[in-house]
């Protein structure tokens, strides 16, 4: 019999199970003395849980952070040259908005006769683009009509069950909570986004006037052709905290496709890259990842997060994290449905989470 | 990433990790003291340091959790506790239910803060930053030890601290 783990390895089997190799597990389940040993530290973990939840004993309770802020103030810690709460409102808004993100990001049913696919997800990849390159890029409306066809109205539903209903997806089970994640989650549901694009000559034409020089020349067939996209439907199992983030998110949905009434997807992507005015290295990337029309490029914003390759059960995935460490996220597609794992949370967890989803 | 390489008097992004951060840094310190007050003291007193440091945002708030143990650690070990705070370690504030679980658990939060004084500083902070949500990765990066030796110094200090609570 392979030797006896050590009293770390136990101790740490105790509440963080997943970070014990399986032969130390498996040992210990069949071993009368490292049994016992587990036991002991399970007792004595759970006595010096106990001894400080009554040391501190308001430790639900939240600290008035707004007070305690004054104060820091007033000893003169924080001087002008700060932006006041800006970055601190949108911290919310991010998590929300990825969750919203995956919700949404999905894809229907087969087309519709006359349309054909020309995107489908099946992978995705980041793309770094700054910020000031995303808010100089024009609106697509510049260039053609936008129209919603269908809202995904992602709402609040009952339970799992509801949520899986709604979606038609199997919302995956949480093995272990990561420490400071307790209670039971919220789920929302929200439909199908479907969106139709045409492209308008005109538009583009006055769009260029406006810009103050030329444009290249549309390719034929372009002017008046039409793009569906499609997103959704999706579901998500969200785990409130206390402090306006949530801390974990548990998302699904149908992957993106977009679909033509004719034209090829590269011809009207490098059209619209062209038009973008984004750098030519950011075009590039574009253009490569999107090659095979399978590929959705995820942006990136090196202001905002960071981005690594990573796996999950074997699939490519992607772990984010944005650079104030404080929100993780990994992002995956597997048959045509994306799955994220996101909160606040470090990279480990939201990994570990991930990889143990049953 | 391009973080700013000088240190600045007062770094800018300190209220955004401030408001993240507070009641973490806050829970930890009070998981030594046993009283809100003096635990938010020693979260002002870290995030005083913190605020003239260029800890890289990333690694703010394993920072700041030390920070508070070792801050907290030294209260209790130059004795540095005001009178004008007890009143926060009475049990008259606090959610328990009668007089006689009030003074056990008054006594035992004396006995927790003892106990944590009396271990070697590594296992205090370990036992306390892990009873704090930290993972056994953040609790090892923080103390330089292997996420092995995590587990050793953390069952010692627990062990130590039944034994003493239980003597």
């Amino acid at each position: 019999m392979k030797r006896h783990p050590n009293d770390g390895v136990l101790r740490r089997l105790v509440d963080e199970p997943a970070g014990v190799a399986d032969a130390d597990r498996e040992h210990v389940d069949a071993c009368p003395v490292c049994r016992s040993g587990f036991e002991a530290a399970q007792r004595d973990a759970a006595f010096a849980a106990t001894a400080f939840t009554a040391t501190a004993l308001y430790a639900g309770a939240d600290p008035d952070v707004d007070a305690a802020w004054q104060r820091l103030d007033r000893a003169g810690a924080a001087q002008p040259g700060r932006k006041p709460q800006t970055r601190w409102k949108l911290r919310s808004p991010i998590v929300a908005g990825l969750a919203a993100a995956v919700v949404l990001a999905g894809a229907g049913a087969a087309a519709a006769a006359d349309w054909f696919p020309i995107f489908r997800t099946e992978r995705i990849a980041p793309v770094t683009i700054h910020q000031a390159d995303l808010m100089a890029m024009p609106d697509l409306s510049s260039w053609g009509d936008v129209e919603i066809t269908s809202k995904p109205e992602v709402h609040r539903v009952a339970g799992v069950t509801a949520a899986e209903k709604e979606s038609g997806l199997d919302l995956p089970e949480v093995g272990d909570l990561p420490r400071g994640v307790t209670g039971d989650p919220a789920y929302q549901a929200g439909r199908r986004i479907s969106a139709t694009f045409t492209f308008r000559a005109s538009k583009v034409a006055t769009f260029a006037a406006g810009q103050g020089g030329t444009l290249p020349p549309m390719p034929a067939g372009l002017d008046g052709s039409s793009f569906r996209l499609t997103a959704g439907p999706g579901a998500a199992a969200v785990w409130a905290s206390n402090q306006g983030v949530p801390s974990l998110i548990v998302a699904r949905a149908v992957a993106p496709a977009a679909y033509s009434t004719g034209v090829p997807f590269t011809t009207a992507r490098d059209y619209l890259l062209s038009l973008s005015g984004l750098p030519a290295d950011v075009a590039a990337q574009l253009r490569r990842f999107s090659a095979d029309g399978t590929t959705l490029p995820l942006h990136v914003m090196p202001e905002e997060m960071t981005s690594k390759a990573t796996e999950v059960g074997g699939t490519p995935a992607t772990l984010l994290t944005s650079t104030d460490g404080f929100l993780s996220a990994v992002v995956w597609v597997r048959d045509g449905e994306v799955t994220a794992v996101a909160g606040s949370l470090s990279a480990d967890e939201v990994l570990s989470v991930a990889r143990g989803l049953r | 990433m391009a973080l700013s390489k000088r240190a600045p008097v007062v770094r800018p992004d300190l209220e955004q990790i401030f408001r993240a951060a507070y009641p973490r840094v806050v829970a930890v310190a009070a998981r030594v003291l046993g009283s809100r007050d003096e635990a938010e003291d020693v979260a002002q007193e870290v995030f005083l340091t913190f605020g003239r440091s260029d800890v890289p945002a990333g690694e703010a708030l394993p920072w700041l959790s030390v920070a508070a143990a070792h801050t907290a650690l030294n209260h209790i070990r130059t004795g540095k506790r005001r009178a004008g705070r007890e009143r926060a370690g009475r049990p008259d504030d606090a959610v328990v239910p009668d007089v006689a679980d009030a003074v056990v658990a008054l006594e035992e939060r004396r006995r927790v803060r003892a106990t944590l004084a009396r271990l070697p500083r590594k296992q205090a902070v370990a036992l306390v930053l892990r009873h704090s949500g930290l993972s056994y990765a953040e609790v090892a990066a923080a103390l330089d030890l292997s996420p092995g030796s995590v587990g050793t110094t953390v069952r010692r200090a627990e062990s130590a601290l039944r034994k003493e609570l239980n003597a």
